[in-house]
């Protein structure tokens, strides 16, 4: 078992969607274990990758530590022309993935055994998640474009039904829907770039392409085209500006998908797709830039709207764009590796820090940090390891967040000034209104008595998960080190795994920078502290100071009425012109209109048929003399 | 020897007269007698060219005969389809026959 067998391991998890789907009615616990198992083992057999992995690997995107298998050919017409086939590839960025992936959704797996007990379709969503598992791990491993869309369909799919899960309630049926016509504009482009890329190449093989674009063969404007298509798609799933609109509604799921779906997993397969693609948006600066800027302003705006949304969920929705635009300025960049290691840490501490609040939810029902409070009292492993999260994601030393944050304020400072300071004003942002979810939600005084009276901590089924994600929250930072990737049997930590050109020595960590980094997060804590805690007076103040800037960002910078507003009237305007198109002239005329004429042809001749025989015997005379006439003629 | 021509006219001309009477006449029955007319005209017409072409070569007057024969048949077919007629509408006027139309 070794990298070339890596299409085992969305088998497994695709077969259990099939048994645990057709019958969870007759399994005991309604098959939530045999997902489980499942995802153990899938665990096992990335580590047993990992080990054949680090054998052969040699460092860079381009090492020959990289396996190719092909499965099978699926369609081959024209003897090449049009060649689809199933595919993988295994290499860093993969072993990147594959962990997250994995490790994540078994914790997940694990804490909605508990969280999800007693909820209606139970056996439903273990197989709905285990499909999802299935189809990011084909996204991960796929070795072409078109398995790739696929998947990435695929994982589309899954977010729909499980945001919809609750489709009894009508906001989250919307929300289902939104979300998925959202990233399917995005994957418009997505399916436009492959499409371009192919007819400038010939093949759909990932590999191909980017030798194929890195040494020159594909016009240099056509490539820059087809790459911003290529993002567009990555706009969409991974909830950019313009296509980022869905992601807080998609907090309508289930916690556990949340924590799963929406900030570890699915949503870096935008992240994903760009990495994997680096050395030929190297090749075309005008496309990098372009995702450079998209995701400052997504990063930025994100953090302004976390900043007074009041559900916990939403916040960390808000947080997840933010970072998701962190990764995106990385990518536009260059720095691929900084990138990878911040979707690396951030599905960590972003995965605990939503268990987290479904621990809250679970205990108090509520979900508005306006009703909370002071919960420390009651749930103390939560309360502690929501700080944990919450200091990594505010960027704290010694926690994960911190030293990938730092690596790509590095990256970005050496290539723009103004770029830098956005995004650090972005990061000190982030810890402010983490602070202020920290204390509104667990310290200060109870504003729900109700709530507060409920609060209990979670069961071992919720907590350990917890526990375990706070210990990665922790520790997943170190990999920066070179120590600790040899001592995991790599040539070196991050910086060795991942990188284009030459790889970045992260073992000469630039003391003055990070400090200024530290720096920064310590001053949004302390504003936060600041403005929120005790009995927040000085936040309810600043928002009557600034009711209209309050407003702006509680709606959303209002880019959800503009989009409902080009709805109303581009689409559904469109729409109704398309409509008395179809009616007037392709029904009335074309269709009525052909049965109306042949009926009044019918009727003015009808009356040839008078019935009396002289005249039939005339016709017939008529007849015969023009026959007569035409053959003597003719 | 008559030459062929007045044979062709006479059968032509009877042909013509029976044309008209078919066009023309009210009742059934002198519909069918024109008819009969028709049929005669042309089988003089085949017996003249059957004759003064080619003498050994009869095909001419079999189908004479062919022509009587059918026509015996038909007229009684025909007539008892009038008879028919007539049993219903008390008429054999044709033009009174007139119920299969618009």
């Amino acid at each position: 078992m070794g990298m070339e067998q890596a299409w085992v391991l969305p088998a497994i998890p695709a077969s259990l969607f099939v048994l645990i789907a057709l019958f969870n009615g007759l399994m005991p616990r309604r098959g939530d274990f045999l997902a489980i198992l499942g995802m153990l083992t899938v665990v096992a057999l990335v580590f047993v990758i990992m080990v054949d992995f680090t054998q052969s690997f040699e460092g860079g995107l381009f090492s020959p530590g990289t396996a190719n298998a092909y499965a099978f050919d699926w369609i081959n017409i024209g003897e090449g022309f049009f060649f689809i086939e199933f595919s993988t590839y295994v290499d860093a960025i993969t072993m990147v993935m594959l962990p997250v992936v994995t490790i994540v959704a078994l914790m997940v797996l694990v804490y909605s055994t508990g969280y999800m007990h007693g909820e209606p379709r139970y056996g439903w969503y273990f197989a709905v998640l285990s499909l999802f598992v299935a189809a990011m791990l084909t996204l991960v491993i796929s070795g072409n474009l078109i398995q790739l869309y696929l998947a990435w369909e695929g994982v589309g799919l899954a977010s729909y039904l499980l945001i919809g899960f609750y489709w009894e309630r009508q906001s989250a049926a919307e929300a289902a829907k939104k979300a998925f016509i959202t990233t399917r504009v995005g994957d418009v482009g997505l399916l436009i770039g492959i499409i371009l890329l192919w007819r400038a190449t010939g093949t759909f093989d990932i590999q191909e392409i980017i030798a194929a674009a890195t040494t020159g063969q594909i016009g240099e404007t056509y490539l820059t085209v087809a790459m911003i298509f290529l993002f567009g798609g990555a706009i969409g799933k991974s909830a950019q500006f313009p296509l980022h609109v869905w992601l807080p509604d998609a907090m309508e799921g289930p916690t556990p998908v949340s924590a799963l779906i929406h900030a570890a997993t699915m949503v870096v397969a935008g992240v994903y797709l760009v990495a994997r693609f680096s050395p030929v948006y190297a090749e075309v600066l005008i496309a990098r830039d372009v995702i450079l800027y998209i995701g400052l302003i997504t990063a930025f705006m994100a953090a302004t709207q976390g900043l007074v949304a009041n559900d916990i969920k939403r916040v960390l929705a808000y947080s997840t764009v933010s970072q998701l635009g962190f990764m995106f300025v990385a990518l536009g960049v260059g720095a691929v590796g900084a990138a990878m290691f911040h979707l690396f840490t951030h599905a960590f501490f972003k995965a605990l820090l939503f268990l987290g609040s479904g621990s809250v939810i679970h205990a108090t029902h509520h979900q508005e940090v306006e009703g909370l409070g002071g919960l420390r009292h009651k749930m103390p492993i939560t309360t502690v390891t929501f700080i944990i999260g919450s200091l990594a994601l505010a960027g704290i030393p010694i926690f994960a967040g911190f030293w990938s944050k730092d690596e790509i304020l590095h990256y970005v400072s050496d290539d723009n000034a103004f770029v830098y300071v956005a995004l650090a004003a972005t990061a000190l942002l982030t810890a402010i209104y983490t602070t202020r979810l920290v204390l509104l939600t667990f310290f200060g005084e109870p504003k729900d008595h109700h709530a507060y009276d409920h609060a209990h901590e979670s069961g071992p089924a919720m907590a350990i998960p917890l526990l375990i994600l706070a210990v990665l929250a922790t520790v997943a930072g170190f990999f920066v080190f070179d120590q600790v990737g040899e001592a995991l049997g790599f040539a070196g930590g991050i910086g060795y795994l991942v990188y284009i050109d030459h790889p970045h020595e992260f073992t000469t960590v630039d003391w003055a920078f990070a400090g200024t980094a530290a720096g920064t997060s310590l001053i949004g804590l302390i504003i936060g502290w600041a403005y929120w805690h005790g009995d927040a007076e000085r936040a309810r103040r600043a928002r009557l100071w600034a009711p209209d800037m309050h407003a702006f960002l509680v709606n959303r910078w209002y880019m959800d009425n503009m989009y409902q507003a080009i709805i109303n009237r581009v689409i559904l305007g469109l729409a109704g012109a398309v409509a008395w198109f179809d009616k007037k002239i392709v029904n009335e005329t074309g269709v009525d209109g052909g049965a109306q004429t042949v009926g009044y042809f019918g009727y003015r001749l009808k009356f040839l048929q008078t019935g009396k025989i002289p005249n039939y015997a005339l016709g017939m005379a008529v007849g015969i003399v023009a026959l007569t006439v035409v053959a003597i003629s003719g | 020897m008559i030459p062929i021509e007045n044979f062709l006219i006479l059968s032509a001309i009877l042909f013509a007269i029976g044309f008209y009477g078919v066009l023309a006449r009210r009742s059934a029955i002198l519909i069918l007698m024109a008819v009969e007319l028709m049929l005669a005209g042309v089988a003089i017409n085949f017996i003249a060219f059957a004759t003064y072409l080619d003498a050994d070569a009869f095909s001419g007057l079999v189908f004479a005969l062919f022509v009587i024969t059918v026509a015996a048949a038909e007229v009684g077919l025909a007539l008892g389809v009038v008879l028919r007629l007539f049993r219903e509408r008390r008429t054999a006027n044709v033009d009174e026959a007139n119920s299969l139309k618009w």
